[in-house]
């Protein structure tokens, strides 16, 4: 931990990338109780103001809606799937790689035949393809389908570190002990490989992010109102020659949101693999 | 070579088992989710008895085993069906055109993405900590993470909207062909080539710059060849391996971003014809689509993988574990 | 050697792209451009009213609709009688053939209306047709349709759009989607799904001197924004269902005008069977928490009256029926106050349901949330794709936020949708007394009488009624080049007449 600060002093991308992420999940957190507008609020004298008029910080769309409290409440949604799917393809990740990895054989080879079927399908195809025949996306249908698409990566992943582990020293010593296997993988291996799964774990957050924008574009993602960055940007693009604001801010959003993170996760891959 | 061919058939093996898998579940999400292709033709005026006159028509009361059954037959000798929504237009009538389209696309985007990319990433790695490094790391790095249609709104907002250099949307003039109109392809591909670069960049230059402090490296520079000499001949050749391998690992990233580039210029391309077939419950022109991006995503990983193994002695000569 | 045959082939390829420019210079041809959405079906039963531009030039109609006076006037059919309403005799045009050669006579339109019957069409107009007994061809050139009850307005269902003569010797279950075929102006000439259309002139078309272009060319593009840059870029002439926020960038652009044929309408009904809507003061408070100019900016961008209406009736402000009662006004105190009266003295929660995918439908709804949100209504919005929200939920919520296309004889719509037996009876009603003014409509031969019931009708939908009925306009934003482009309510445009400069 120490180390990880003494890196960060040096590296002031990290920190600047450190910040925004901070700052989306203030906004997320509390910024909803700052902003005087609701997202679904029409201002229906002030449609498609610039930034700065009639008390709209960043302007107003088409609707009159602000834009601010779309960004900011959409930070919400956007936030919550993209960790929850992080944190679930992560986990089934570990739980399946694991299982493979550490049992062998015939466990392995079909873990790796049906991970050969799911990785021959681009991931954000096989959740536009899903989502699109549900027709009606909520956070956790999209939570479950994107997990799904991710899981060949974070399984395979996790395998692989289970496989550098396996050999060690420690594992045989347990068998012998008699542990059984769930403590052997979780309690003894997993605390060792911690380092690697954070970093896929952290780059996995920025592609959900990416991807959950994505799906909203293609308008499969969250459905309207609630306020889905992807989908502010399909939405508002008849109105870019008159209210550019209107496509530009929910764009940055994203933009600053997975470039922070994919800093953010490039600095955590360097430090655990230096201290290593 | 043995490795080579068992790379290749176990692949061959797994994209068909793929394929039957997929298209199953296909024909089987669509089967148990809400709304049909019955409800879509009918509309506001569905009934319960027009619905199931219509399924009847169209032959979709069939049980679900014998339609996959039926269509599955069909594709093995070619035939990939009529679409159900649109009834006598077969779905070969209407797929590879815009395949074509695609993959015109996607080669265009290739072409300027992958020599651009290696060519900024051995820069990059040659000039390690220097300006020109940071530059191009935080460029590569910035653009990787903005979806397609974050970059491609950008694109068109500069130079289709301010500039007009190219038209906002894609489309071929009636009885034109693409050949003549690759100025439609342009800004699509572009966008395409922004994410790409990022990764592929950042990719090269970590390799270059393990490569350049390698062992042989050094030597070779100590020796005194010319530095030129030396990045070119040694250094550039096995810097180019992982990059391969991270090129066609990203072309399912390639594919999923035609999707969105496709809908956001419009483009007559197999991915906004997907789109259209998912909004219409159309099975037999998802299925197509599908299977179609499927083989294409899978056939380009194998060459990868087979290339890589080809490339890189280690592999061919040890012929064992991976 | 190498090198120059390098150069050669660079120079030949823009010299052979120029070439191919040049071969189809050569002949100037007439022609309108059209950048129209794509649409879904063609097949004219099914089809969906998007590829307008095509179908409307391919076929043709028993009757049309003259879009400057209103009036019907003949196509097809040269001449119609009555006896009161129930036996209707046509007699049809002669010399007219059908692009492939056939000739048009009586089994033709015998098919074309018995077509609307079969279940495995699923013809969107089955219903409005169901009230006919038997159609009968008397000779060649006469059709006798026999009604099972008198209905004096139904040669105006002819005018729908989806009932274009078919022939009854062409298998339009599997030609019609890739080779459509009808009377009409224009032949299809090209036809690439989802992508674009050539239609050429008919040459053998029945009517000296029409149609008076040499063809059509219709690009399907779904993104609205995309096809005006089209029209903004002279690649286009003209661009159907355009938005309002597109009509407030073009307004005062030179060379491009807009303009709005007519206005359809979308219902945001009431379910009065159950509660909270079946009170009375509970509905009467909704329709008091609303704001007609809101509504108007919000949705359309246009101001009320300015080409968009608000009414609590289902007559459109456009037709004759129409009677013009005064708007009730906002007033959310009094609309609370009704709820307190009603027993929800801290507001109610309700769902509106709408298709996500339909123009307007999204900004309508979320209008209504806020508007109503003022006097107490905490409206869940739920949204689903068009097939979704008609199968799954239309019919059996709360509330719904529908497409209605406009008709020229309201009567049609008022039995179908607000009868106590009506099939697409969104709001649930069953007024005796509503029941028996829509019988007495479509009954009645006397159009002064008619019009005495359609104004009692209007009364009633205002004092009791579960509708709010927002009219948004049909944009179209063509080229100044075009001359004549005519387009009547109900009916679409009619390229026979236009021409370009």
């Amino acid at each position: 931990m120490k180390y990880f600060f003494y890196q960060l002093k040096k590296s002031p991308l990290a920190i600047i990338g450190i910040a925004i992420i901070v700052f989306w999940l203030i906004a997320a957190a509390v910024g909803p109780s700052m902003i005087s507008y609701t997202y679904t609020q029409m201002d229906s004298m002030n449609q498609m103001v610039a930034p700065g008029e009639y008390g709209h910080l960043l302007g107003t769309d088409s609707l009159g809606r602000d834009i601010l409290a779309r960004i900011v409440y959409g930070s919400r949604s956007i936030l919550t799937v993209a960790l929850l799917t992080s944190m679930v393809s992560t986990l089934l990740g570990i739980l399946l790689g694991f299982s493979a990895g550490y049992f062998g054989g015939k466990v392995d080879t079909a873990f790796l035949r049906t991970m050969d079927i799911l990785m021959a399908i681009p991931p954000l195809v096989l959740s536009m393809v899903i989502l699109g025949i549900l027709g009606n996306s909520s956070i956790v249908s999209l939570t479950i389908i994107v997990s799904i698409a991710f899981i060949p990566a974070t399984a395979r992943v996790s395998r692989g570190v289970l496989l550098t582990e396996k050999s060690q020293e420690y594992v045989s010593a347990a068998r012998i002990r008699g542990e059984n296997h769930l403590y052997i993988m979780f309690v003894e291996i997993l605390p060792n490989t911690t380092g690697p799964i954070i970093v896929e774990a952290t780059a996995r957050f920025a592609y959900s992010i990416m991807m959950v924008a994505s799906l909203g574009f293609l308008g499969v993602g969250l459905q309207p109102p609630t306020p889905d960055w992807g989908m502010m940007v399909i939405e508002n693009k008849p109105v870019i020659a008159q209210a550019p604001w209107t496509v530009l801010f929910p764009a940055l959003a994203i933009a600053s949101l997975v470039i922070a993170i994919s800093i953010f996760s490039d600095f955590v891959s360097k430090v655990l693999i230096h201290e290593r | 070579m043995k490795r080579l061919v068992e790379i290749f058939l176990r692949r061959l093996g797994s994209l068909l088992a793929t394929l039957v898998v997929m298209s199953f579940i296909i024909f089987l999400l669509v089967e148990i989710m809400p709304g049909d292709v019955a409800q879509m033709i009918l509309g506001q005026s569905a009934t319960e008895e027009s619905v199931a006159a219509l399924r009847e028509a169209r032959g979709l009361n069939d049980p679900l085993l014998e339609r996959y059954g039926r269509w599955i037959s069909g594709v093995v000798v070619g035939d990939l069906g009529e679409s159900v929504y649109m009834k006598g237009v077969s779905i070969n009538s209407i797929l590879w055109r815009k395949v074509g389209h695609s993959v015109i696309l996607a080669m265009t985007a290739f072409i300027i993405f992958v020599p651009l990319s290696i060519f900024f990433g051995v820069l990059a790695g040659v000039k390690e900590k220097k300006p020109i490094d940071s530059i191009i790391s935080f460029f590569g790095l910035a653009t990787m993470a903005l979806p397609e249609f974050v970059s491609g709104v950008i694109l068109i907002t500069v130079f289709a909207v301010q500039l007009k250099w190219f038209p906002i949307v894609s489309v071929l003039p009636i009885g034109e062909s693409i050949w003549q109109n690759l100025n439609i392809v342009i800004l699509p591909a572009l966008s395409i080539t922004l994410v790409m670069f990022g990764y592929i960049s950042r990719m090269q230059r970590s390799s270059m710059i393990s490569v350049m402090n390698s062992d042989y490296i050094r030597a070779a520079t100590l020796k005194g060849m010319p530095r030129k000499y030396v990045i070119f001949r040694h250094a550039l050749k096995n810097a180019m391996l992982p990059t391969i391998t991270i090129i066609g690992m990203n072309m399912g990233w390639l594919f999923g971003g035609l999707v969105v580039v496709e809908t956001l210029f419009g483009f007559p391309g197999m991915g906004s014809l997907l789109m259209t077939g998912i909004k219409t419950r159309d099975v037999p022109l998802i299925e197509a689509c599908v299977l179609l991006i499927t083989i294409i995503y899978s056939v380009s990983t194998m060459i990868t993988d087979i290339m890589y193994s080809y490339l890189n002695p280690r592999i061919r000569f040890q012929g064992g574990q991976k | 050697m190498r090198r120059t045959l390098l150069v050669v082939l660079l120079l030949a390829i823009p010299m052979m792209v120029f070439a191919g420019g040049d071969a189809e210079k050569a002949a100037p041809v007439k022609q309108i451009r059209v950048a129209e959405q794509v649409p879904g079906l063609i097949t004219p039963g099914v089809w969906d009213g998007q590829a307008f531009s095509m179908n409307s030039s391919i076929y043709e109609y028993l009757v049309e609709i003259n879009a400057e006076t209103g009036a019907l006037e003949p196509l097809l059919a040269t001449s119609w009688e009555t006896d009161a309403g129930k036996v209707w005799t046509f007699k049809l045009r002669q010399g007219v053939t059908f692009h492939d050669g056939s000739v048009f006579n009586a089994e033709d339109v015998k098919y074309t209306l018995e077509r609307t019957q079969d279940p495995s069409i699923g013809h969107l107009k089955k219903a409005d047709f169901e009230v006919m007994e038997s159609v009968r061809a008397v000779d060649d050139y006469t059709v006798e349709i026999t009604l099972k009850e008198a209905r004096p307005t139904f040669v105006y269902q002819l005018t729908d759009y989806s009932m274009a003569i078919l022939s009854s010797d062409y298998d339009y279950a599997s030609l019609g989607e890739s080779k459509p075929m009808g009377t009409g102006p224009y032949t299809m000439s090209q036809l690439v799904p989802k992508e674009s259309a050539l239609l050429k002139k008919n040459p053998n078309y029945w009517v000296e001197g029409l149609p008076k272009i040499d063809q059509i060319a219709i690009y399907f593009v779904s993104d609205i924004d995309a096809s005006i840059s089209m029209l903004e870029s002279d690649r286009v002439d003209v661009v159907p269902f355009v938005s309002p926020e597109i009509k407030q960038r073009l307004d005062g652009v030179d060379g491009i005008k807009i303009i709005s044929p007519y206005q359809e309408m979308r219902f945001i009904s009431m379910r009065v069977d159950e509660a909270p809507f079946n009170d009375n003061r509970v509905r009467l408070a909704f329709k008091y928490a609303m704001d007609p100019k809101i509504i108007a900016r919000n949705v359309a961008k246009m101001e009320l009256n300015d080409g968009v209406f608000y009414d609590e009736s289902p007559i459109m402000a456009s037709l004759a029926e129409y009677k013009n009662i005064p708007l009730r006004g906002r007033d959310v105190e009094k609309a609370k106050e009704l709820l307190k009266e009603a027993g929800y003295p801290n507001g109610l929660s309700t769902e509106l349901y709408y298709a996500s995918d339909h123009p307007f439908g999204k900004e309508l709804s979320q209008t209504i949330k806020e508007l109503a949100a003022e006097a107490g209504f905490d409206i869940v919005l739920k949204g689903y794709t068009r097939d979704i929200y008609l199968s799954q939920y239309w019919l059996n919520v709360p509330i719904t936020l529908t497409g209605w296309g406009g008709r020229i004889d309201p009567s049609m719509l008022l039995a179908l949708a607000f009868k106590g037996d009506g099939p697409w009876n969104e709001s649930h009603l069953d007024d005796p007394v509503l029941n028996d003014l829509i019988e007495k409509v479509s009954r009645e031969a006397d159009p002064d009488q008619r019009m005495v019931y359609y104004h009692e009708m209007q009364e009633w939908f205002f004092e009791n009624g579960p509708l709010i009925n927002v009219q948004v306009p049909l944009l179209v934003a063509i080229s100044d080049r075009v001359v004549d482009y005519k387009h009547p309510l109900s009916q679409l445009p009619q390229y026979k007449y236009m021409d370009i400069l």
